[in-house]
């Protein structure tokens, strides 16, 4: 064992030393020979020529010996890998070509992994994850729905499943004291919603069932980013008091950093480290009501209950529940594994975006082989002298291929370096909800994909050309022309499959590309219902304590809104409970119609909005019947409404909805329990791909202003100009209100189609890319036939063929490649069309119109691939291309 | 030429062993002696001597070193390890053994 290790290493560190000794000795053995047969009376000549025949391929001898020492893998690798270099600079266009074309496609591919591996690959930050559900409502209107607070308790007092339940709802706050007011992401949550998520403060402690309880929600839970930048990293901040919403709040835990938020639906906060500030739920008001949905419901199941057991004992929960108040009549509970809700809707994007650079790394295959073919005809003459020299072919395909592998290795490691850039642009390229994007970093599990993909694309581009080459016959790749040979037949062959292939994938990648910038045309000039440009929008909270009343509420927002409204430039300024495009979901149930019984198992719901006076006419939201609300639409007035297009289709049908009435009260006993319909506004969807809006109502917010409000301002010029005088405006009126959300109503509507934005972009840049490659491999392909049927063309032009019979036989010949290739790409379209059909808005995966652009577009790029060679072709001097013959 | 056999590689392995069993030998002596002790039946060709010599030096049975030949050049010559003499051994038994068996089998059918 010791021996054969000495003599391994030996062999191996003093290579050139065992070579020359085996040169020495095999020659002494060949010499001897030589001598025994002229003592056997044959001439010197003679001799040697019977020596060198007995003794086969000196060659092969040596390699047998190589291998007997045990040795020959490394050293034959590390020799054709000495080779392979050597070719390579040798012939640098070609390397340069190759090397590019591959670390493009590598590292597409690495940098789209990296964004797999981070948002789909990666565990969740919680302890065992696959136990976390999101809890929702569905009924067969509202597939998703949040939960109703009192719901929500009956869950938790009375299932089985889970370990913990909790409830969470978005409340931001606005933190006061030292300096500039801060308006901060927070949720209120219920009890237990940290031993749900299975994190422990860093400092204190998690909110107790005390809590819960109304008047006992005056402690804080502050993230660690919170605790270092606003309080220094104090220990003692634990039961220290600090102000939000200009009240004390006295501090009982830290979170440690790495919280991450679990996403929300409802006002939402991205996935991610983003939030600051927990504050407990209270549980107020009457629990026999419960129409209003607005917590969102998280879980973790207990060990071995699996999602189906919990979704059957809820739904039974939620049965006696709907026992206990009928009017919960049509709900039941949806579960979500908590992996699904956060990576659900990128996950079909993503993978959709992986197949397609994997496309175009198929694409770079073919290419790279057919490159790597039309050069091997070149080499012919090299492979035939060591065919003859005695090499097996065996090690003729090891050294080809181990060029290629040097070829995609050095793609591979120049892909990896431009997927760091390319990770870099993509992460600023995500859409802005996109979950997970701060997981997203090109790490050691994207080193091993990068390097698992460049050996496979390594064999898989050069398994074929190296079989071929090492089929050389070596009495004819000696010889000076290999025209006509059977192998030329057949390789001519696969490289005219190979540009099919090409042809066809890219095809399927421009199909895609025109479906996802169909899609984003689409959506971009849908007809949203408002208008998006000069338009500013922002949010202002007034702090409950301060603002208690109503009617400070009023002055606050009246004086506001007629600041603004006269401010130089405006056009109008409103304000309301929310804007469009921005995820609000705020729902009221319970109303009846008046003179109008419910169906049975109708269910009365619909978005619940409110809106000053010059809110709908600064979102350019139109009228359409009646009128929009005025100052005198107050407290004390007459209870009105406004309602949407599709409310008023829905719940008046044929009829005006004008002075009709409804009601929330169970037994209304005067006017004053009575809303009236005053008009009727256009639809606005709640998100751009939305199949409809939903039914929609409008309160007067001036009749029950909100603490919490998002202001509009629409201006003549730049909505940028208004910034400062709604600062202002503000600071007069509360020198201690923060603005928060300044955004440009354009960016918001531009972030709400950053998705398939996102998908056009990079579809149509690996279709691009796809498309180069194959006009690449089609050129290549042809100019190669072309060059080999010089001497034919010659010939023809010779016999009288006018020059442009030549062009059009080549054109001929191409379109034979990219007619077949375009067609096994449209039916490739057709089959993927499913695949895609979630990523595609109004748009039809089989849409007629760009499946004959992209047949269009293929073959027009084909056709001038083919064109400059063709002209080649045309051009041929039958005198020249005679005389070379 | 016509009656030589071709050799499986182990019976190759087993020649070359007894082949150095009186003394060192070079490669091309090795080949020369079997062809002339078989009467010319067996021989070893160059393409399975010098890597079964290779394999035989790997396993620790032969070792090499360099010497003088009878012509006066330097030549490699091969002798028998302690652990080649043991493998001599076991390897002629068993090859007696199949010899004795395989001839029983002929005979008695």
């Amino acid at each position: 064992m010791l021996d054969d290790l000495r003599y391994r290493a030996r062999a191996l560190f003093r290579r050139r030393q065992v070579e020359d000794e085996l040169d020495e000795e095999l020659r002494f053995h060949f010499d001897r020979e030589v001598q025994k047969y002229i003592s056997r009376g044959m001439t010197g000549e003679q001799a040697r020529r019977t020596a060198r025949m007995a003794f086969g391929g000196h060659e092969q001898v040596k390699e047998d010996c190589r291998e007997a020492r045990g040795t020959s893998f490394l050293e034959l690798t590390f020799d054709d890998a000495k080779y392979a270099v050597r070719q390579l600079i040798g012939s640098p266009t070609f390397s340069i070509v190759m090397i590019l074309t591959l670390a493009l496609s590598i590292g597409a591919n690495s940098a789209i992994f990296s964004v797999i591996n981070g948002v789909l690959l990666k565990r969740l930050p919680y302890p065992q994850p696959q136990r976390l559900v999101r809890i929702f409502l569905t009924s067969h209107e509202y597939p998703k729905f949040p939960l109703n607070p009192w719901d929500f308790l009956d869950f938790r007092a009375r299932n089985h499943s889970f370990e913990a339940i909790a409830a969470f709802s978005r409340s931001d706050v606005q933190l006061s004291g030292q300096g500039e007011p801060i308006k901060l992401n927070g949720f209120h949550i219920t009890s237990g919603y940290f031993r749900v998520l299975g994190i422990t403060p860093q400092l204190g402690r998690e909110f107790d069932f005390q809590a819960e309880i109304p008047g006992n929600g005056r402690q804080v839970i502050i993230s660690d980013r919170l605790w270092r930048t606003r309080f220094g990293a104090d220990p003692a901040v634990i039961g220290r008091a600090i102000t939000m919403e200009m009240q004390p709040y006295t501090v009982i835990g830290v979170m440690p950093p790495g919280t991450e938020h679990p996403g929300n639906e409802y006002h939402s906060v991205a996935y991610g480290e983003n939030v600051d500030v927990w504050r407990p739920f209270s549980f107020q008001g009457n629990s026999n009501q419960r129409g209003s949905h607005f917590i969102e419901g998280i879980g973790r199941l207990k060990p071995g209950v699996s999602v189906d057991r919990a979704l059957a004992e809820m739904n039974a929960i939620m049965a006696q529940i709907v026992r206990e108040h009928p009017n919960n009549n049509g709900w039941r509970v949806l579960l979500i594994p908590l992996y699904s809700e956060v990576v659900g809707t990128s996950r079909q994007l993503l993978l959709v975006l992986l197949g397609a650079v994997g496309m175009v790394l198929l694409i770079a295959c073919a290419n790279a082989a057919n490159l790597l073919m039309a050069r091997s005809s070149a080499r012919q003459r090299e492979i035939a002298v060591r065919l003859a020299m005695g090499a097996p072919r065996l090690r003729i395909v090891r050294q080809l291929l181990t060029e290629s592998l040097l070829l995609s290795c050095l793609g591979g490691i120049l892909g990896l370096l431009s997927a760091f850039g390319g990770v870099r642009a993509l992460v600023l390229l995500l859409p802005s909800d996109f979950p997970r994007a701060n997981d997203i970093h090109v790490n050691w599990p994207v080193l091993l994909f990068t390097l698992a993909v460049s050996l496979a694309t390594g064999i898989l581009f050069g398994l074929a050309p190296a079989m071929q080459a090492s089929r050389t016959d070596p009495k004819q790749g000696l010889q000076k022309t290999t025209r006509g040979t059977t192998s030329g037949r057949q390789q001519n062959r696969l490289r005219s499959a190979l540009v099919m292939a090409e042809v066809g994938l890219a095809s399927v990648l421009l199909i895609g590309a025109g479906l996802m910038l169909r899609t984003f045309l689409n959506l971009i000039h849908l007809d949203s219902g408002f208008k998006q440009d000069h338009l500013l929008t922002a949010g202002v909270s007034l702090p409950r304590e301060k603002y208690k009343l109503e009617k400070d509420r009023y002055l606050f927002y009246t004086q506001l809104m007629s600041t603004l409204n006269a401010l130089p430039g405006v056009e109008s300024a409103g304000a309301g409970s929310d804007l469009p495009w921005t995820g609000y979901d705020e729902n009221a149930g319970g109303f009846r119609l008046e003179n109008k019984a419910p169906q049975p198992g109708e269910e009365f719901h619909a978005r619940y909005h409110a809106a000053t006076p010059g809110y709908f006419r600064a979102m350019g939201i139109p009228l359409l019947a009646g009128r929009f609300f005025n100052e005198g639409d107050k407290d004390g007035a007459k209870n009105v409404f406004l309602i949407n297009q599709t409310m008023a289709r829905h719940y008046w049908p044929n009829e005006s909805p004008i002075g009709k009435r409804v009601t929330f009260a169970d037994a209304p006993k005067n006017d004053s329990d009575w809303i009236t319909v005053v008009g009727v506004v256009g639809d606005v969807k709640d998100h751009p791909n939305s199949a409809g809006a939903e039914a929609a109502f409008w309160y007067p917010e001036f009749q029950s202003p909100d603490n919490d409000m998002l202001i509009a301002i629409r201006t003549q010029s730049d909505p940028r100009q208004a910034i400062d005088g709604l600062r202002l405006a503000v600071h007069q009126l509360d020198p201690g209100l923060a603005v928060a959300d300044i955004k440009l109503m354009d960016d918001v509507a531009s972030s709400a189609v950053s998705t398939p934005r996102f998908a056009f972009a990079l579809v149509g840049l690996f279709a691009a890319l796809a498309i180069v490659l194959a006009a690449i491999g089609a050129y290549g392909v042809i100019s190669y036939t072309v060059g080999q049927r010089a001497p034919e063309f010659g010939l023809r032009v010779a016999l009288g063929a006018q020059r442009a019979d030549l062009l059009r036989m080549v054109l001929t010949q191409s379109a034979r490649l990219v007619i077949p290739g375009i067609a096994i790409g449209v039916v490739l379209a057709l089959s993927l069309g499913r695949v895609i059909r979630g990523l595609v808005y109004q748009v039809s995966p089989n849409d007629p119109l760009i499946m004959t652009s992209v047949v269009l577009l293929v073959s027009a790029i084909a056709l001038l691939a083919a064109y400059i060679p063709a002209r080649r072709a045309a051009a041929a001097d039958p005198l020249a291309t005679l005389r070379t013959e | 030429m016509t009656g030589r056999i071709e050799l499986p590689q182990g019976t190759v392995d087993l020649l070359i062993l007894r082949t150095l069993l009186p003394g060192p030998q070079h490669g091309w002596a090795i080949s020369e002696r079997v062809q002339q002790v078989s009467s010319e039946v067996l021989s070893i060709q160059q393409g399975s001597l010098y890597p079964a010599l290779h394999r035989l030096e790997r396993r620790g049975w032969i070792k090499a070193r360099w010497g003088t030949s009878d012509n006066n050049r330097r030549a490699k010559y091969y002798e028998l390890t302690r652990a080649g003499h043991k493998q001599l051994e076991a390897e002629t038994e068993a090859w007696r053994k199949l010899s004795t068996a395989v001839q029983q089998v002929l005979e008695g059918a």
